[in-house]
Formats: structure tokens, C-alpha cells, sequence
């Protein structure tokens, strides 16, 4: 649970000084100390991001009245801009997964 | 733990960031689109902008951009420049992806941006002459130091824009094409212009009309194309009385004859891009004072091409819409005049074919001797490619596009040099400039008189209660049909030899009906003693508003508002009654007589709601068709069709006309047989393609209007707008094309403007304001346009530029 909210937490500050990519670093590093369970790294990696971007996703979904998320949704050929909030979680928690895996198998090659 | 299994997953991550990093093809950078904070999620607008301050070190200036209720901007500057540089600056802050797109492809910088997939499209606009007729109209531009004055500080404001934006902030489409704003040049805007010039006066038919006279004869020429309907109206009537001696030219004997066939497809004239305007005088209004009526037709795009934008500075204030890339109002009025514009379709573009001395083209032959050619190379940087060294010849007619015959493979390729009125110097700016500050009708002849290109009939109404029209442009002087078929390149009989002078273009104030109007029709009536072109648009809206506004007093602006969205087709009421006549009632089913019996009792009104302007359409078009393309598939030869209202004219009054037999039976057809068997196949056609005889059959359906995006990217654009309308109605609303911006002015001691385009302020696909103003558009609603004399105390919010 301390690693979820850490994970959110810093890959939300991290998102406002670097690029998009900057979740693999804080999800790399905290792999990395925090040491996980190599079984369950992951699946906390995804929700973390999952939560953190679909949920922005969300909120900008609603406060824009679904104007844009609509377009992308018709762009994207997906039918409903709820999947376009859904496909920003599953990217953003997909990288956050590999991330906190990545470093957590590593943290076990020393062992 | 086994190395590999620990550092496998390490790897796929790398893989995966840069995959979802990278644009392949037209699918963007995934991982970077949807970002919540700097993917395409931030460019959803969640609330209405705050009202600040932005703050530039170069700038020592002092503008206010007040928006109004509909977002509109409103600029008061302490001087011109701050004025065209907070112009640039709000521009670029709404339609930056516009600016960027727009000059990108005129200058044929597509492949750059988007990759090889555009390297076509650049290369015909290089061979075209494009940027070179960009680099010689800055040099004009270079030469005026108003006019260079604002187009740097226009320029200054769109970099002010640019350089405060970080990754973030680009706009949607920068993020789905995955490419960065680039640096704005005075260039820019030059190339914007001639991108107007190549929409309005880009295209001819002279390899078309070239063809079709080697395949149907001198005849058929003369019949379709020389010949003028009996109803042509054209815009200065035959009671002008023209004072001057116009200067003679000299014409070959007989007429070159191109070596074959050819098509050069790409500059085939555009269909359903035409216009109106027209200008009451205070004698047929209810006010007293004139009323300027003006709705250019253009390919429908969001964001619309037109932006609306108030200009306040010492010595002018301005409304209307501005181009995006250009300093200034293009049409709209300030406090004393009105003015607005349609296409004038004169042919300034030839074809000419080239005489090479050898392969290596160094020289051509013209007027008795070889003359150097100029070589022009064309770089053009392709993204993710190498950069294709283009190089292009130039005669003096103009730059050398090679062609291909369609008909005979092994025939030897043809050359072909462009004349292009493109290609000539020119400060057209010079004329918006003067328009934006004009007082009284000798400074509307002042300004447009420096326009060059393309050619326009601006139309004027001033307080003073003066009104008029003027054919602007520099216009070649031409033998009769000169330039309507491809030209002898060797013989100097077959340049342009010189030009009519601008005091000799068709013109007309004041005159005795009270009105002046066009509709890219015939400039002048038969006695005008120049040739301008054989090709203009058909009579139906110039005949159709005339009528109206001969017809018409005590003439308010809504009159005029409701005027723009008539939707009388005279194509039906002169086409229709006949094929009703030919009919053979007793050969059709009870379908076919039910779908007759309304289209009988139908009043030629191009209704979105009615069901019979489909079936005339249709009918018609299949009515048209065969009679002619039995023949014209006799050939691979691109051959040139004839217009409407001539087709109409021949075929009601030739019952023995021959295109009408179907050459491909035994049987020789009449009239009768051909609109009987087209309105069968017709209601067939319909009935497959929208199912049982109803609603489905409306034509505000069948119209197809799509306002689609700028770079027809899905999702961005607004499919299927219900509508009424059709090319040959005033309200030539139709595919996607039709009145880019209604616009309805009451000059006098209170100008009060209405107006209306299709889109928003916003070019930005995920603010409200993007399509805010569609909906009042298609019901033909205008606004009350929001003129303030004076900096206004209520406005949603306004942006104060300061140092």
C-alpha cells in the first residue's frame, strides 16, 4: 500500500518536470529499494498508473464535457471516449508495470 | 536469479518507451498522446481563460485583445505596430496549426512535416512555381514599408506565441502528427497569399478544351463553350458605357494545334467553389443608406478558413475576417465603408508547349531563335528520408512541367511551361491596408487598384452613400479565346503581350438600378472590348439575385441575411418543365407516376427538408450523362464538359441535337426516350441506394455536407450536416463546400455588420469554441457583429500585451 501511494505520488511529480516517460524512472527506483515480491510488482506498478492516469484522464473527460475525449474516441475508431480515459490507464499502467518489475528483478540479481 | 529472466523485462520496457514514443505512420506516439498532462488530455479546455498579462523583452508596446461573448478578439493598440502584433499573437493562439499547415503546403514543405506520404503533393506545387512566386512577392512587400511594417510585427507576434509555449501547450494536431511549431518568417506570409491565388485562379481547361476540340470539332466549341446562354447576365450590364479605346492586340492566324493529347490533372479547375456579393444603394433601403451583402464559397473546413477579429489602433478601426497568415481584415468595414469579394474567374493560367533544342534543355526555340532556359532546384527535405534535389526549368513563360500521353505509351514525352499570373510581382496587401482605413469611394479605387492576384470583384458601399463594384487584378490583354486550349510556346503571338490597363478592368459606381452585385459570373456584357475568359461561372445566382434585388425597396439587413439563404434553382426552372414534358408518363409504374406527380407540383427550391430536389439531381445528372458520355468514352482523352446552362439551352432548343443518340445501340434515341429512361433509372438508383420512397430521400441528406478537418484527420471534422442548398442556388451550400462566411453590412452614421461562418474562433478541437457557430450557420442565422468604438468595460476576459 506504501508503494502504491508512493508510485502515484511520484510519478505524478515526475510527469510535471519530465516527459512522459519520467513513470518508468520513479517506478524503476522504487522497484528497485522497496523490493517487492517479483509476483506482485507488477500488478502494483499497473494500478498505480492505472489509477493515476485514468483517473486524470477522467477528470479532464468530465470538466471538458467529453468534447475532446469524444473526438479522439471517433479518431481512434474505439466508439466511446470512456475508452479512450480506459486506454490512457491501461498505457500509463502497463509502463508503471514493467518499471517497478525491472527494478525489483534486478534488486534480486544481487542477492 | 538467472540474469536474463532479471533484466528481460528491463529490456521490453526500453522497447516499449520508445515504441510508444515514435509515430508509425499515421498512428501518433502513444505513450506521449496519452499523457494526461502533456498528451492530447491537456489540450481539453476545462473553463473559460482569466483575464492577464503576458509580457515580451522585445516588445515595447501596448495592446488589449477584449474577447466578447462569442470568444471574438478585439485588439486596441497604442500604434500599428503593437496592432498587427497582437494580431499575430491571438492568431497564433487559436488557429497556430492553421498558419503552420496552410503555408507548409504552399510552400510544398509537407513531406518535411509528415513524411514521404506528402512528397507529391510537394513536388507539383514546386513545379508549379509556387515558392517562387512567394520570394518575388515578398520582394514587393520588402519595397513598402507600411505594408512591411505590419506583416514583421504580425510575424513578431505569432514568434512571441511560439517561443512562450512549451510541449505541452501544441496544439492537438502537432501531437497527432508529432511535430514541433516552427519559427514564423515574413515569407510565410507571401505564401499565403499565393495559396489564395492557386484555390481562385489555379486551374484551367486548356488541355481539356485542347482535346475535345481535336475529338468533336470546332463545332462543338463554338455551341458549347463560346456561346453564352440567352439568360447570362453578366455583372457590369450592357448599359455601361465604356469611354476609353482599348488597346489593340495581335492574333495568329490560325490556332496551334497541340503535338497530343495530354492531361495534366492536378490543375483541373475546382467545382462549387464560387460566390456572392452584392451592394444596395440608400434609395432601395428602408435606413437610406447602402447595404452590403457578401458570402464567399470555399471548401468548408474546421477550423474554418476565416477568423473574425476586431482592429483598433490611431487611424483605424476594422471588423471582419482575416486569413490566417496575413495582416488585417480580407472583408468585413469600419466606421465609414463595407466591402467584400467573389472570384473573378479570368484565365490568367496557360499552358504552353515547349520546343527543347536537346535533352540536356538548355535552350528553347521561340520568336525565330534558341533562347536560354533558367534552371530553379527545388530542395525538398523529406522527414525520416533523404532530401529529393528537385530541378525545374524555367522559359520565360514559366516554369516546365513534363507530360506524359495517356493514349500513346510509347509517344514522346510533351513539355509544358506554366504562364501564371502567380508568378508576377505583386503587394496585394497593399489593397486589404488600404480597404481597413478607407473613408470614401476614391479610396476604395486607390486600394484596388494595387491588387494583382488572384482577381476579384470587390464590391464597396460607403456613408457617403456611394456603392460599386471593380473587376480587380491585373488581367492579361488577350485575342479573342486566347489561352483557352494549350498554347504555341515557340510563337510570341501566343505570350501575353501586354495588360489591360487597370482604368479599362470592368467597373461600375452608382449605377441607375440602385444595386451593384456578382456571382463569379461573365465580368461584362459582349461590348466590353477585351477578352477575359470563356469559362465563367454558369448565370444561375448572378440572374437569380439581380432578380431579387430588381424587384425589391424599403430593403432592410435582414432582407439581405434571408436573401443569402434563397435556395431557388434556376437550373430546375429551366431544365425541369421540359423533362416533365418528355417524359413518357404511360411507360412508368406506380411508384414512378407517385414520384413524378411531386416533382410536378415542386417550386424549384433546393430544400434540405424536401424530397424532389434529390430526385432532380439525380435525374438530371443522369439525364446530362447520357447524352454525353456515350461519346466522351469513345476516348481515354480528358475532354472538357459542357457547363450547365448552355446544356440546358442547346438541348431544349435542338431537338436534333446528336450527342443525344446512345451511340451504343442500334436504336436512334430522342429527348423523349433519354428523360424517360434517366428518371427510371433514377428512381432505381434511389430506391437501391436509400431504400422505400421517403424521408430517407430528403435531400438535406443526400446534399452531403461534411465540414471536414483542415487535414481531414478523423474525429476532427463534422459529418453530415443537414442542409439545404445546392451550387446553383445563392445558398450554394453543397459537399462540403459553400458560404465560407455570410456577412451582412448597414453602412451609415451607425455601421451596424452581421455574420456568420462555419466553425469557431477556436481552431482547437477540444475547446467549445471550435464549432460554436455551426449550428446558426446552417439555419442561415447572422450575428449581431459586436463593433466597439471605444475599449470596451464588460468582455469575458481580455489579454494585455505589455513590455
Amino acid at each position: 500500500m506504501i508503494l502504491l501511494t508512493l508510485l502515484i505520488i511520484t510519478a505524478y511529480l515526475v510527469n510535471l518536470v519530465l516527459p512522459w516517460w519520467g513513470i518508468a524512472i520513479t517506478g524503476f527506483v522504487l522497484g528497485l529499494q522497496m523490493k517487492p515480491k517479483s509476483g506482485t510488482a507488477f500488478g502494483i506498478g499497473f494500478l498505480a498508473l492505472f489509477l493515476l492516469w485514468g483517473g486524470q484522464a477522467l477528470y479532464i473527460h468530465l470538466g471538458n464535457n467529453g468534447i475532446l475525449s469524444t473526438r479522439i474516441a471517433e479518431m481512434l475508431g474505439v466508439g466511446s471516449p470512456f475508452l479512450v480515459v480506459l486506454i490512457t490507464g491501461i498505457i500509463g499502467g502497463l509502463v508503471s508495470g514493467l518499471a517497478v518489475l525491472s527494478g525489483t528483478l534486478l534488486s534480486k540479481i544481487k542477492e | 536469479m538467472n540474469l536474463f529472466k532479471a533484466i528481460l523485462p528491463l529490456l521490453i520496457l526500453i522497447g516499449s518507451i520508445f515504441a510508444l514514443n515514435t509515430n508509425f505512420g499515421t498512428v501518433p506516439p502513444l505513450g506521449k498522446f496519452f499523457d494526461p498532462q502533456a498528451g492530447f488530455w491537456a489540450n481539453a479546455e476545462t473553463s473559460i481563460p482569466e483575464s492577464s498579462e503576458v509580457n515580451f523583452e522585445n516588445y515595447n508596446g501596448n495592446a488589449t485583445i477584449y474577447f466578447d461573448d462569442r470568444s471574438v478578439p478585439h485588439i486596441f493598440a497604442d500604434n500599428e505596430y503593437d496592432l498587427y502584433f497582437a494580431q499575430g499573437y491571438v492568431v497564433a493562439r487559436d488557429r497556430l496549426f492553421q498558419l503552420e499547415l496552410q503555408t507548409l503546403d504552399a510552400s510544398g514543405r509537407l513531406a518535411e512535416k509528415i513524411g514521404p506520404r506528402a512528397l507529391g503533393i510537394d513536388k507539383t506545387t514546386r513545379r508549379r512555381g509556387m515558392p517562387y512566386g512567394a520570394e518575388k512577392a515578398l520582394k514587393m512587400m520588402k519595397e513598402d514599408p507600411k505594408i512591411w511594417e505590419s506583416v514583421n510585427a504580425y510575424s513578431d507576434g505569432i514568434n512571441a506565441y511560439i517561443e512562450s509555449l512549451e510541449a505541452k501547450d501544441f496544439p492537438l494536431e502537432y501531437k497527432i502528427l508529432n511535430f514541433s511549431p516552427e519559427e514564423w518568417t515574413p515569407i510565410k506570409t507571401a505564401h499565403l497569399l499565393k495559396n489564395l491565388t492557386r484555390t481562385l485562379a489555379g486551374g484551367n481547361s486548356d488541355d481539356r478544351t485542347s482535346n475535345t476540340m481535336e475529338y468533336f470539332g470546332a463545332d462543338f466549341i463554338e455551341k458549347f463553350f463560346s456561346a453564352k446562354p440567352n439568360l447570362n447576365d453578366p455583372i457590369i450590364p450592357p448599359s455601361k458605357n465604356w469611354d476609353f479605346e482599348a488597346i489593340e492586340v495581335q492574333s495568329p492566324d490560325t490556332l496551334y494545334k497541340p503535338a497530343s493529347a495530354v492531361e495534366l490533372g492536378e490543375y483541373e479547375r475546382p467545382e462549387g467553389i464560387g460566390s456572392n456579393n452584392w451592394v444596395v444603394s440608400g434609395s432601395k433601403t428602408e435606413s437610406g443608406y447602402p447595404i452590403l451583402a457578401n458570402d464567399p464559397h470555399l471548401s468548408l473546413t474546421l477550423p474554418s478558413i476565416w477568423y473574425e477579429v476586431q482592429l483598433n489602433a490611431p487611424g483605424i478601426n476594422t471588423y471582419g475576417v482575416s486569413l490566417q497568415g496575413a495582416p488585417g481584415i480580407i472583408i468585413g468595414f469600419n466606421e465609414n465603408v463595407a466591402w467584400g469579394t467573389t472570384n473573378t474567374a479570368s484565365d490568367v493560367m496557360d499552358w504552353y508547349e515547349i520546343k527543347f533544342r536537346d535533352e540536356t534543355q538548355q535552350e528553347y526555340w521561340h520568336d525565330g531563335e534558341w533562347k536560354p532556359t533558367k534552371t530553379r532546384i527545388e530542395e525538398i527535405k523529406v522527414r525520416g528520408e533523404e532530401t529529393i534535389i528537385d530541378t525545374v526549368k524555367y522559359t520565360h513563360h514559366g516554369p516546365v512541367t513534363k507530360v506524359e500521353s495517356q493514349l500513346d505509351e510509347d509517344s514522346k514525352p510533351v513539355y509544358h511551361a506554366l504562364r501564371w499570373i502567380a508568378h508576377e510581382f505583386s503587394n496585394d496587401l497593399k489593397t486589404i491596408y488600404g480597404f481597413n482605413r478607407a473613408k470614401t469611394y476614391s479610396d476604395f479605387e486607390e486600394a484596388v487598384k494595387h491588387w494583382v492576384a488572384p482577381a476579384q470583384n470587390f464590391v464597396f458601399a460607403s456613408n457617403e452613400g456611394d456603392i460599386g463594384i471593380y473587376v480587380s487584378g491585373k488581367l492579361p490583354n488577350k485575342w479573342k479565346y486566347q489561352g483557352r486550349t494549350v498554347s504555341d510556346g515557340t510563337d510570341p503571338l501566343y505570350d501575353w503581350q501586354g495588360w489591360i490597363p487597370f482604368e479599362h478592368n470592368p467597373n461600375m459606381k452608382n449605377p441607375e438600378r440602385g444595386f451593384v452585385s456578382s456571382a463569379n459570373q461573365e465580368s461584362a456584357a459582349p461590348d466590353y472590348p477585351y477578352y477575359l475568359d470563356d469559362d465563367f461561372a454558369p448565370f444561375e445566382r448572378g440572374r437569380r439575385i439581380n432578380e431579387l434585388l430588381a424587384s425589391m425597396d424599403n430593403i432592410t439587413a435582414n432582407d439581405m441575411q434571408k436573401m443569402q439563404m434563397d435556395n431557388y434553382s434556376y437550373y430546375a426552372k429551366t431544365l425541369l418543365p421540359s423533362l416533365l414534358e418528355w417524359v413518357d408518363t404511360d411507360s412508368l409504374n406506380d411508384l414512378e407516376k407517385e414520384i413524378l406527380g411531386d416533382v410536378e407540383s415542386w417550386k424549384y427550391m433546393m430544400e434540405g427538408e424536401q424530397i424532389v430536389p434529390t430526385v432532380f439531381r439525380q435525374w438530371s445528372a443522369n439525364f446530362y450523362r447520357a447524352i454525353f458520355d456515350d461519346e466522351y468514352e469513345t476516348t481515354d482523352a480528358v475532354l472538357r464538359y459542357p457547363p450547365r446552362d448552355m446544356f440546358v439551352e442547346v438541348i431544349k432548343t435542338q431537338p436534333d441535337f446528336a450527342f443525344t443518340d446512345d451511340i451504343k445501340t442500334k436504336k436512334i434515341e430522342t429527348r423523349e426516350d433519354i428523360a424517360t429512361a434517366s428518371f427510371k433509372k433514377s428512381v432505381l438508383q434511389l430506391t437501391n441506394y436509400l431504400g422505400e420512397y421517403g424521408d430517407k430521400w430528403k435531400w438535406g441528406y443526400l446534399i452531403n455536407n461534411d465540414v471536414d478537418h483542415l487535414a481531414s484527420i478523423p474525429g476532427l471534422g463534422r459529418q453530415n450536416l443537414f442542409s439545404s442548398g445546392s451550387s446553383e442556388a445563392i445558398n450554394a451550400t453543397r459537399g462540403g463546400t459553400g458560404p465560407s462566411w455570410r456577412m451582412v453590412v448597414e453602412v451609415g452614421p451607425e455601421v451596424k455588420g452581421y455574420g456568420v461562418y462555419p466553425g469557431g474562433p477556436s481552431g482547437n478541437p477540444g475547446s467549445p469554441n471550435y464549432e460554436s457557430m455551426i449550428e446558426s450557420w446552417r439555419i442561415g442565422e447572422l450575428f449581431e457583429l459586436n463593433f466597439m468604438k471605444v475599449e470596451p468595460k464588460e468582455y469575458l476576459y481580455k489579454i494585455e500585451i505589455r513590455k
